[in-house]
């Protein structure tokens, strides 16, 4: 039977007697091992049709329809079964009566779907009867009355369910539809553009936010392109911001803790300190460098103020570290108080100017039939800023001791970047410097910061002087050109101003060389070309970085007074030329910006600056005023996943993605695993990879800490075999420091001894020894000689005194496939063998070596597993008890199965251990390691199951490390990743490759049985 | 992507009194030498800009191709530094296979590049980072065709 009509089929008899059992306890007529009486009756016993042969029989076991074959066939040999010599009459008969009753059960009781018309012939219904019981026969009409009495009160229930929301109309009603997107807004934050993209985009809730994580329409191309030829925009207002207030050598003191010289620049670098770039550091808990990192961070210092000491600083987090940044931050500034926020007051509304909201407010047209409920009631507002947080929570910790004062200010400025070489076009575009006021305006006192802030004639000529240099931006032809992380300041008009009619492109500024060929290059005014030489060699000039945004009173009195889209609107409709531009600008609109150049890919030898761009700081408020106007210089936006792309092109570590020694990378670890582990148990286990065949013992997750302490294992059995030890008198004095700060580590922090190593000068010593390794046109570099400090010569003696300094670190590296390939997530990054690298050397097209594949040992004890949770499970059933565990047919064993002691636990730990333990050891001898089945409580079929045995020596080729991020690049026109190696099997293995081939590896990905070449280079 | 740079930047460590042995007296405090890129030139259909990482047969086809079926009439062919040579030959293996009818006229210039020396270890009085200009030469070579008088 197919299964469309089995379906149909079991429909039909769900309400019929399932079997005609008559049970005869004891009476079981002589060798018949038939349940029922029925089953030996050769008499005629059908009456009512015509009688069949004699010889004819009916072995009908339940409710069969049809002819058997063979039936009319006389004497068919076909039933060896032996017929009883005699039946009972008394059983016999009950059986029968009970069959007949069965049947007349059957028969009054409706079947299947159960509508009326089912008892129509096909040619007499009609499709109107299902709504009409008039057209039903009248017979039928009761019955198909009730039925739709029934389904129509089945309906108002669910009515009922849903009448709580009012019609469309009503929710999408101004008033109505903000109360619902505040309510909304109280769980996860949304960003100022969250209703923009949440329109194209799909949305992600992750750190507390509503992000948008990658558009709806098709553009993983587009955006790459937008990103090396144009420029792509993205909304970066979820990053966290801290402000730090207070004299500046406590403020540097303080913050010196967090962070190491070794690592590159600190707060105190001087360009940084001055205001005149931003800075990037990576912070440490205090004290703790070099374990301990908590992540990434962007700094800049407000430019300084003439003859105070006071100053001002802004700390861009990522908001998974925030959590763990703020406690540090409070301890090293010793700000243990908090300032309760102040009582939320209702800001006075702009009542001495003529207020546009206010007036548009009150002279509402009456015709409207707009009703608001109880006028008394405040009428919801917009939120802006952080709705999650109640407004009670202090944001703001100030210390006694050393006059630090820090000030939360997530959600307080909007951050929008810009990644692409045009991106400076898009702003001098989509941006206008402010005009200034008139001077009658000056006098009189105003509520808007602008006029008040033009009094003041220095004011004024700063504001040109920033102006100037924010028109010389378009001299440039690519971002990239100014120095790294240039801050210019500058006041702009309302951008919504000049919002072009159409979506367009930005031409670039063509400017060419002078004198670079007269044939068809036209010199431009020579003091232009100067001048944007000096900012491109200079760089923004340092009273030009000052800027109002950093002013907490400017701040909100811009984001109090924006005009309303819908104010602008009718104030546009009111234009004697339709379409031309609003003069005079209205006060309201001047908003002091900051732009902060991002420099792009910055390490490593190729695409040098790729993927610079600039980041738009704006106040609260003004996030989609900013928006639009940008989008409309045809710029592609980017979500969450373009944002790692990015990151993964430029070859630089995304957090928390690749900080595994961060508190948010282990936590964003945790999460992935999980996602990715679900996922995989979602798919039935034939249609997805077994990972224990591909010899892959952690497809989800890194385990890092195992690999670097089983690296160290191997180096010290290295050590003490045959390697040749170090001098000895600087030996033990190393090793004692390493062994102490190993403790060190040990007992500080348990859980995560490994970290990254980050410092500057043994990262230059790696990438110069693993860049000796051989490159397509690559000639031997003059240049690298030419270096005064050339690092040391690559030596297992060198190696061993990096190791020394560094125990258990891992390093980032950048791999690089030599041929095809694509590597995915969590490729292995392993060593080739001797023989490997001969193959290569014979044939460079060759693509790698095979691993075999591995046996799965443990599907034998998933099968065992579940079998014997059926039967426990089938047991329990009999039993009556409610099955927890065994009914549903899942084939993992949750973990917390063990937590709960339910019989099946009970019941297959007793059995499982002997079978498998006795079966297997002879076969795998690795098994005996993690095939203790007590300790393994959850297995899925596929998955190498909890204690891992030597992830390093577990596959034929040793593994180094993981990949965490790796794609086909676009970039580069070949796969590339991002991955981490330990950095004592990093050591271990340079020194014994041949020097053309320094840095080989193999890459694997974990569903993949091949390996492939590909060269690793470090990049400091 | 105008990067007519051959040797693509590359970051050393250096002694602190590089360069031009500017009036700077600096402790011995390492830097980071980072180039920037040349100034992007301006990019029409006609301009080729040469490289060394791509093959050279490539560029040369390129160029045979923008002449032949690109239905210019005239294409310029930028280098820079180690890619002059490279340039050159480009041009005259154009030449070579027209039998004649395409003509060259070059030109040089001066490209000038910006360097970054970043202070390794920037701590407070720490060394500001300096800005280097240096001068690399270019060649331009316009290969065209003659127009028939």
């Amino acid at each position: 039977m197919s299964g469309a009509k089995h379906r149909m089929r079991s429909k039909k008899m769900r309400n019929q007697p399932s079997s005609v059992t008559y049970s005869t306890p004891g009476r079981q007529n002589g060798g018949e091992s038939s349940h029922s009486g029925r089953r030996y009756d050769q008499t005629p016993q059908g009456r009512g049709h015509g009688p069949p042969p004699s010889g004819s029989q009916y072995q009908c076991g339940g409710w069969v329809r049809g002819h058997y074959p063979g039936g009319n066939v006389k004497g068919s040999p076909g039933y060896a079964q032996e017929l009883p010599r005699y039946i009972t009459a008394s059983t016999f008969a009950r059986a029968r009566a009970s069959e007949t009753k069965a049947m007349l059960k059957a028969v009054t009781k409706t079947t299947g779907s159960c509508h009326v018309f089912g008892a129509l012939p096909k040619h007499m219904r009609r499709r109107a009867m299902s709504h009409n019981t008039k057209r039903l026969p009248a017979r039928l009409r009761e019955g198909a009355q009730k039925m739709l009495e029934k389904s129509q009160r089945a309906g108002q229930k669910e009515k009922k369910e849903q009448s709580k929301s009012k019609s469309r109309k009503a929710r999408r009603r101004h008033g109505n539809l903000l109360l619902e997107f505040n309510r909304r807004q109280r769980k996860n934050v949304w960003l100022e553009t969250h209703i923009w993209h949440a329109k194209r985009f799909h949305m992600v809730k992750r750190w507390g936010y509503s992000l948008g994580d990658r558009p709806t329409y098709k553009c993983y191309r587009a955006c790459y392109r937008a990103m090396s030829d144009y420029c792509l925009l993205q909304d970066m207002s979820y990053h966290c911001c801290v402000e730090l207030q207070g004299q500046e050598g406590a403020l540097l003191q303080a913050l010196s803790r967090l962070t190491s010289a070794e690592t590159g620049t600190t707060f105190a670098a001087a360009l940084c300190l001055s205001g005149r770039r931003q800075g990037s550091v990576v912070l440490y808990r205090a004290d703790q460098y070099p374990a301990q990192p908590l992540g990434p961070a962007l700094f800049l210092w407000r430019p300084r103020t003439e003859g105070s000491d006071h100053r001002q600083l802004w700390i861009w987090i990522h908001p998974s570290m925030k959590q763990d940044l703020l406690p540090e931050l409070q301890a090293v500034c010793l700000c243990s108080e908090a300032v309760p926020p102040p009582v939320p007051v209702p800001l006075p509304a702009p009542d001495p100017a003529p207020g546009p909201e206010q007036t548009a407010g009150e002279d509402q047209p009456t015709g409207r039939k707009r009703k608001r409920g109880d006028e008394g009631a405040v009428p919801a507002k917009k939120i802006l800023g952080d709705g999650t947080r109640s407004p009670t929570t202090p944001v703001t910790w100030q210390s006694d001791s050393t006059g630090i004062v820090i000030h939360d200010l997530t959600m307080e400025i909007v951050r929008y970047r810009l990644i692409g070489p045009l991106s400076h076009s898009v702003l001098t575009d989509a941006l206008i410097p402010a005009s200034s006021c008139e001077e009658a305006s000056k006098t009189e006192p105003s509520c808007f910061w602008w006029p008040e802030h033009c009094k003041e004639e220095s004011n004024v000529s700063l504001h040109r002087e920033q102006a100037d240099v924010f028109s010389l931006l378009r001299g440039l032809s690519s971002t990239g050109e100014i120095p790294a992380g240039s801050v210019l300041g500058l006041t702009v008009d309302d951008p919504r101003l000049n919002i072009p009619g159409k979506k367009s492109k930005v031409e670039p500024v063509v400017q060419q060389l002078p004198g670079a060929s007269p044939l068809w290059l036209c010199v431009p005014g020579g003091g232009e070309e100067d001048r944007v030489r000096a900012l491109r060699l200079q760089g923004v000039p340092e009273q030009c970085c000052q800027s109002s945004l950093w002013d907490q009173a400017v701040r909100d009195n811009v984001t109090h007074n924006r005009i309303t889209e819908q104010e602008l609107n009718r104030m546009k409709s009111e234009l004697l030329v339709p379409g031309s531009r609003l003069s005079p600008t209205p006060l309201q609109g001047r908003v002091p910006v900051l732009l902060v150049q991002q420099p792009g890919k910055r390490a490593g030898l190729e695409r040098a600056s790729w993927g610079a761009g600039w980041d738009l700081l704006l106040p609260k408020g003004w996030g989609m005023a900013f928006w639009v106007p940008l989008v409309y210089r045809g710029v592609r936006v980017a979500g969450l996943q373009e944002a790692l792309k990015h990151s993964q092109n430029k070859g630089a570590p995304h957090f928390p993605h690749d900080f595994p020694d961060c508190p948010a990378g282990v936590r964003f670890q945790q999460e992935q695993e999980a996602e990715l582990l679900d996922r995989y148990r979602r798919r039935p286990p034939a249609k997805r990879p077994n990972y224990i065949k591909h010899g892959c013992l952690a497809p989800f997750r890194c385990p890092w800490q195992q690999l670097a302490e089983e690296w160290e294992m191997i180096w010290r059995e290295g050590e003490e075999g045959d390697l040749p030890s170090p001098p000895p008198g600087l030996q033990p004095q190393l090793r004692e420091e390493a062994t102490a700060l190993q403790t060190q580590e040990v007992t500080s922090q348990p859980q995560s001894a490994v970290a990254v190593l980050r410092n500057r000068k043994a990262l230059f010593t790696l990438s110069a020894w693993c860049r000796q390794t051989y490159q397509r046109h690559q000639r031997p570099s003059v240049r690298s000689a030419v270096p005064l400090m050339q690092p040391k010569q690559l030596s297992s003696e060198s190696a061993a005194a990096l190791h020394t300094a560094h125990p258990r670190r891992l390093v980032w590296v950048r791999v690089t496939l030599l041929k095809k390939g694509r590597p995915g997530l969590h490729a292995m990054i392993c060593i080739p063998t001797v023989e490997d690298v001969q193959m290569l050397q014979r044939d460079r097209a060759c693509c790698g070596p095979l691993e075999p594949r591995h046996a799965d040992h443990f599907k034998s004890r998933v099968k065992q597993r579940r079998k014997s949770q059926k039967t426990a499970g089938a047991s329990l059933k009999a039993d009556s008890k409610p099955p927890d565990s065994g009914s549903a047919p899942s084939l993992t064993v949750g973990a917390e199965h063990g937590s709960a002691p339910s019989l099946t636990v009970g019941a297959e730990h007793g059995s499982a251990p002997s079978l498998t333990v006795g079966a297997e050891p002879g076969s795998a001898p690795s098994l005996t390691v993690g095939a203790e089945p007590g300790s393994a409580p959850s297995l899925t079929l596929g998955l190498w199951p909890d204690p891992l045995p030597s992830v390093t020596s577990h596959c034929t080729r040793v593994t180094l490390g993981w990949v965490t991020q790796g794609d086909f690049a676009l970039s580069a026109g070949c796969g590339e990743a991002l991955g981490l190696v330990s950095l004592t099997g990093l050591l271990h293995t340079l020194p014994n490759q041949p020097s053309d081939l320094k840095g080989l590896v193999l890459l694997r990905n974990p569903g993949s049985l091949q390996y492939r070449f590909a060269k690793i280079s470090i990049e400091a | 992507m105008a990067e007519p740079c051959s040797p693509a930047p590359k970051s050393l460590a250096q002694q602190g009194a590089c360069g031009e042995g500017a009036a700077v007296e600096m402790d011995p405090v390492e830097f980071t030498l980072r180039k920037r890129l040349p100034r992007k030139l301006p990019k029409r259909r006609n301009d080729v800009y040469v490289n060394m990482k791509t093959d050279f047969r490539a560029q040369l086809a390129r160029c045979q191709k923008l002449l032949d079926g690109g239905g210019q009439r005239e294409i310029c062919v930028h280098g820079l530094g180690l890619a002059i040579n490279r340039a050159i030959n480009i041009a005259l293996q154009l030449q070579a296979a027209s039998q004649g009818a395409l003509q060259l006229a070059a030109n040089t210039s001066t490209v000038e590049l910006v360097d970054d020396l970043e202070p390794e270890e920037a701590g407070l009085g720490g060394a500001e980072p300096l800005t280097h200009t240096r001068n690399n030469s270019a060649i331009h070579i316009k290969v065209y065709y003659p127009d028939p008088q």
